[in-house]
């Protein structure tokens, strides 16, 4: 086979992802925005919008759909592609053995990832590992070159052997370095590489229907899992082969490991990743030194190359395996014990040490892998379990003293500048001459009664102290604080905080540090609601029993806009339980901590790094998403919307919400929220971006208490009522849709938005509507 | 393929290395893009670049680092750079945290974006390096409607020495000049004069030959010790689970840094205490406290909480009666009614100057609009 003409690029991983992605030209891509994976996405959303792949990449509200968008897409015949990390990976795992066991091949791209909990964006194999019995193959990649190569290869692997194939390279260190890097020039050589896909049972040949996803237990599942063994065993015969047809391509030849310097090492360090090619420098002065060492990589992780390991590390008298992940209580992790396991059946007698490195993306310098050869040299048969880890000193410890707040207790923050008072809703008098004109009327259908709230003024707020401490890191002009501020002022009652993963977690807990002076927890995204849930109940059984004080405690959880997308179900379904919590939402409408890919409350038209302006895509294409209404189908007793711009407003419906989150039930309250940074406008405008987006409609601001939808103030009343392109040419993220080619757009928006208006208003006017 | 240029001088593993050390918002990042790919596709050697992954919120310290070879050289190192040759400081406020200056010695070229040169010789010692440079990068961005990436980027080819301007025009017009043709001219202009207007400090050092020697040797030689890496608490000493019961000590951040310029200014006598100042400052920066205020007992307006204001101005765009304005910082060194945060049971023993924090590792949307010249 002849070479076929490359060029040469300076890119990093996730850049050679993408361009692989493209050429190959899959069909789908289902996704949800992780770091350090996004850029996938985003380069992708990017060519799309110029143009340059017509790819249909549908953003899911969380991983775990990602997974079955591409599941149910590779069912259907199409080339899937994927790319995730870390908990990503993890929240959508039990969707990977239904894929493998099915045997729909698709290729998932994974920028490996450190994770959670504490939450740490950086790299290490923690994420991937759990991959390893899910009956993917997994090909590990150290170098954008192989990032791009095993992308290639990835597609022609799962298509031989109808199983879907995981690409995996360090998070940041491989996904985010730029180098030079070599790609086919040509898309046809791609695809003539890769072949026609053959499917064994179309799904959508609807001459021959087939059933898939059996219903399977004994003595059939056995049989299943066999077939899945063996297909991971032709695997191990079907990739060299794949291989050496790609090598010829383009003269890169992959092995199942690749050493360095090993074959004649008396002392062989085992690296997975980006550290290989870090400790290749190390190599290179030890063996200046004359000191015989090298180094070992894996290129595959399934099927494990164990015969190849053993081969390769045999000789070797001293052998240190590093791993960059830990299997708690397996004594290493599970790279190290495999190949523990593979040096002890082919009856390898070197020395054998392993340890932990580089968690959390610690970098890994070319000192340290002298230090580890050092280790695997030394006579001490001792070795450390984790190499790089810090003792800490009680001088240094910063346990402070003495705090720096007084804390918050029940008498600082009830200062009564507010007050929730029960009020009827109508006049005992009014009430009874209704009940006289229609005799009929039952109590139920009664008008439920409200709550008034007295005080609540801006000035006298001002004296509730500040649960938050300043020193925070948001952005200057963040919206983020100003609302959770603007909230708290209104509850005088001890406070408890969850917020879910965003920027408004991120930039408040940056450890050691803390903003908070009140109790606060995180959680991920897709689950802070229901972790609310539990935290309040056990707070109220303690209270029962007497454990703690008797007294209102409010548990409010904040999340933003992402949160309430992955979240949405945790959400739904502790208001449908009716905890008695609070769930603030701030929405600034985007994924601003990941660098803003759209979210569901993106507004149709919005630039933003998953919904590029191109001649082909003029930004988000769907409308934004109501989330007040869907709280208000769950028929808890308090919905408001809030903005900042209408302070007064504000301030009474966050004692609302509270009040009823502490009597009665779930609380569900929305801001929208000021992101100077994706907003793309200045930090001191955004008062009146705010101002403008409750003015034209698109942010109306009312509440629905007890299930009676009110109004709280209307624009046109008012004669502010202004155009939604007012408001969207205030911000650089929406600013084109000036231009009269996306008056469409523009005007589709507008009638959304005085429907959704309307619809209010028409449920403002009736009580039971 | 361009011929290779060749490097004046390269360590132990044939890589010449370049750091730069900015604020989010200063296009370090994409300085450092275009310099990677500078040395790659137009100056025939091999290069390697990334920055420093998870801070780009605005105002957030951001580090970039580069690589060059000889093009027959790998580049197989991953981790960061720690001794520079050439060190570009996009901000001059970063000179006064002492991590910025780490690993440089005898053998690094440093580059300072500063207003005012001399000012900063004090923190920079320069006899202790190979050069130290000036450029008013700011002021040059905006005579030139350019950014201050740009104008950094023709003073740093000029400070290397090896890059010509024609290379440096190249990828300026194919990296930017193809998506944003209508900055271009500005952007090159902004290299050129960058390029011309670098001046370098002091002159205490050597002709060029024997300059080149005294860098090799130094490499070995004293630098400037890092205090980076070392947590403050460890596996002895931390909380389990990652527990922190220091509640509120961000309190010790100082982030006077995220200003950019500019700062509000309070005028009491005009004030009428009605508090939304106080409802649109994301810093909780406004100290009120009980008082009178025309025979009335509320919450009065006592100062600002300078230490954590980040100058975003929102409190002079809400307040009805011009009792904040915005102000030029260096105009007004005294900082009248600064008032420290009240609820404070004691002062922080030192405030850490420190940016905001936190992640954003998507770079394409935020490249964009830098580029246009957006409010990032």
């Amino acid at each position: 086979m002849q070479e076929c003409e490359q060029v040469m690029e300076f890119a990093s991983g996730n850049e050679m992802a993408s361009m692989a992605i493209r050429q190959i030209g899959y069909d789908l891509m289902g996704y949800y925005p992780i770091t350090p994976s996004t850029q996938i996405a985003e380069n992708l959303d990017l060519m799309k919008a110029e143009g340059k792949t017509d790819l249909i990449m549908i953003a899911a509200e969380g991983e775990h759909s990602a997974a079955g968008i591409c599941y149910g897409a590779a069912v259907g015949g199409g080339r899937v592609i994927n790319a995730t990390s870390a908990n990503g990976l993890l929240y959508a795992i039990e969707q990977f053995p239904v894929q493998s066991g099915t045997r729909y091949p698709m290729v998932m791209n994974v920028a490996c990832r450190t994770v959670s909990g504490p939450l740490s964006i950086k790299g290490d194999h923690s994420d991937i590992m759990y991959l390893l019995n899910a009956g993917w193959p997994i090909l590990f990649a150290h170098s954008s070159q192989q990032v791009y190569d095993f992308n290639i290869v990835a597609l022609k692997l799962a298509e031989a052997i109808r199983l879907p194939v995981a690409v995996a390279y360090d998070g940041f260190f491989t996904s985010h370095q730029k180098r030079r890097c070599m790609r086919f020039e040509r898309d046809e050589d791609v695809r003539a590489f890769i072949g026609e896909k053959k499917e064994p049972y179309p799904f959508l040949d609807l001459e021959h229907p087939i059933t898939v996803g059996a219903y399977m237990n004994e003595p059939d599942l056995i049989n299943n899992r066999y077939q899945l063994y063996l297909a991971m065993e032709e695997a191990r015969k079907v990739l060299p082969r794949l291989f050496a047809e790609y090598g010829a391509l383009c003269g890169r030849n992959y092995e199942w490991c690749e050493g360095y310097c090993h074959e004649d090492a008396e002392t062989i360090l085992v690296l997975l990743g980006s550290s290989y090619d870090t400790a290749m420098v190390a190599v290179d002065r030890l063996r200046d030194k004359g000191k015989k060492a090298g180094i070992l990589t894996l290129e595959a992780l399934r099927p494990f190359p164990e015969q190849e390991v053993a081969k390769k590390l045999g000789h070797a008298s001293r052998i240190l395996i590093a791993d960059r992940q830990d299997s708690y209580g397996a004594l290493g992790g599970n790279l190290s014990m495999e190949i523990r396991a593979a040096l002890q059946k082919y009856g390898c007698v070197g020395k054998v040490k392993n340890l932990v490195y580089g968690l959390g993306g610690k970098d890994f310098y070319v000192e340290d892998a002298l230090a580890m050869f050092e280790i695997a040299e030394s006579e001490n048969e001792e070795f450390p379990a984790y190499y790089g880890v810090e003792k800490g000193s009680p001088e240094k410890a910063g346990m402070e003293k003495t705090p720096f707040f007084a804390p918050l207790c029940r008498e600082k923050t009830q200062i009564s500048a507010t007050i929730v008072k029960e009020e009827k809703r109508c006049e005992p008098e009014t009430e009874r001459k209704a009940e006289q004109e229609n005799k009929a009327a039952k109590v139920s259908e009664r008008i439920r009664d409200c709550k008034q709230v007295t005080g609540g003024q801006i000035n006298q707020t001002a004296a509730v102290p500040k649960r938050l401490a300043p020193g925070h890191g948001a952005c200057p002009g963040c919206g983020i604080p100003v609302n959770v501020n603007m909230l708290l002022r209104a509850i005088e009652d001890p406070v408890v905080l969850l917020f879910q993963t965003g920027c408004g977690m991120i930039v408040t807990t940056p450890y050691p540090k803390t903003s908070f002076k009140v109790p606060y927890l995180h959680n991920l995204f897709q689950n802070g609601a229901a972790t609310l849930s539990g935290l309040a109940e056990i707070c109220y059984r303690k209270q029962e029993k007497g454990e703690i004080p008797k007294g209102d405690i409010v548990f409010i959880m904040v999340s933003g806009d992402g949160g309430m997308d992955i979240g949405m179900g945790s959400a739904l379904a502790t208001a449908l339980r009716g905890h008695r919590v609070l769930l603030f939402e701030y929405d600034n409408g985007g994924y601003m901590n990941t660098g803003y890919q759209l979210s569901y409350s993106t507004p149709k038209g919005a630039r933003s790094s998953t919904s590029h302006v191109g001649s082909c895509q003029y930004g988000k294409h769907y409308f934004h998403k109501d989330m007040p209404e869907l709280m208000a189908a769950a028929n808890i007793p308090y919905v408001a919307t809030v903005a900042e711009s209408n302070p007064a407003d504000f301030i009474k419906k966050a004692a609302k919400a509270a009040d009823y989150a502490k009597k009665e039930g779930c609380a569900y309250v929305k801001a929208i929220s000021a992101c100077p940074l994706n907003w793309n406008d200045a930090p001191n405008k955004e008062r009146r971006v705010i101002e403008a987006a409750v003015n034209c409609c698109y942010f109306p601001l009312y509440e629905v208490e007890r299930g009676i939808t009110t109004l709280s103030y209307d624009p046109k009343q008012n004669g502010k009522k202004i155009p939604v392109l007012d408001w969207l040419s205030m911000m650089g993220r929406t600013k084109h849709l000036k231009k009269e080619e996306y008056k469409e757009v523009v005007d589709s928006l507008q009638e959304e938005v005085d429907r959704r208006f309307r619809c209010l208003q028409a449920k403002s006017e009736s009580p039971y509507l | 393929m361009k011929n290779s240029v060749t490097l004046p001088i390269t360590d132990e593993n044939g890589y010449y290395e370049i750091r730069l050390e900015s604020i989010g918002g200063l296009g370090a990042n994409l300085c450092g893009k275009m310099l990677g790919e500078l040395g790659l596709k137009y100056l025939g050697l091999n290069s390697a670049s990334f920055s420093s992954y998870g801070s780009e919120k605005t105002g957030t310290p951001v580090k970039g680092f580069i690589r060059y070879s000889g093009p027959e050289v790998d580049i197989r190192i991953h981790s960061p750079i720690k001794k520079p040759h050439l060190l570009a400081v996009f901000h001059s406020a970063l000179l006064t945290d002492a991590s910025v200056l780490e690993g440089c010695g005898s053998y690094t070229d440093i580059i300072v974006n500063t207003v005012n040169g001399k000012e900063q010789e004090s923190f920079l010692a320069p006899e202790k390096y190979h050069g130290v440079y000036f450029v008013d990068a700011q002021k040059i961005a905006i005579e030139t409607k350019s950014r201050v990436n740009v104008v950094m980027l023709g003073a740093m080819a000029k400070v290397m020495g090896f890059v010509e301007l024609e290379a440096l025009n190249a990828i300026c017009e194919a990296s930017l000049g193809k998506k944003y043709p209508a900055a271009l001219s500005g952007n090159l202009e902004g290299i050129k004069r960058g390029f011309e207007e670098v001046k370098k400090a002091a002159d205490q050092y050597l002709d060029g030959k024997s300059r080149q020697a005294e860098r090799k040797a130094g490499r070995e030689a004293e630098t400037v010790e890092g205090t980076l890496d070392v947590p403050v608490w460890g596996y002895e000493t931390a909380p389990i689970g990652g527990v922190n019961p220091n509640y509120g000590n961000s309190v010790v951040n100082d982030l006077s840094p995220s200003r950019q310029g500019y700062f509000p200014i309070f005028i009491p006598e005009k004030c009428i205490n009605c508090g939304l100042c106080d409802t649109t400052c994301p810093d909780m920066v406004f100290q009120f406290q009980k008082g009178e205020f025309k025979g009335r007992e509320m919450m009065i307006n006592k100062g600002l909480d300078y230490y954590h204001c980040k100058g975003c101005l929102r409190c002079v765009d809400v307040c009805p009666v011009q009792a904040l304005v915005s102000g030029v910082e260096a105009e007004h060194p005294g900082k009248e009614y600064f008032m420290p945060n009240q609820e404070l049971l004691r002062s922080p023993v030192n405030y850490e100057k420190a940016g905001p924090d936190g992640y954003v590792t998507s770079e394409s949307y935020l490249t964009e609009q830098r580029m246009k010249g957006g409010e990032v």
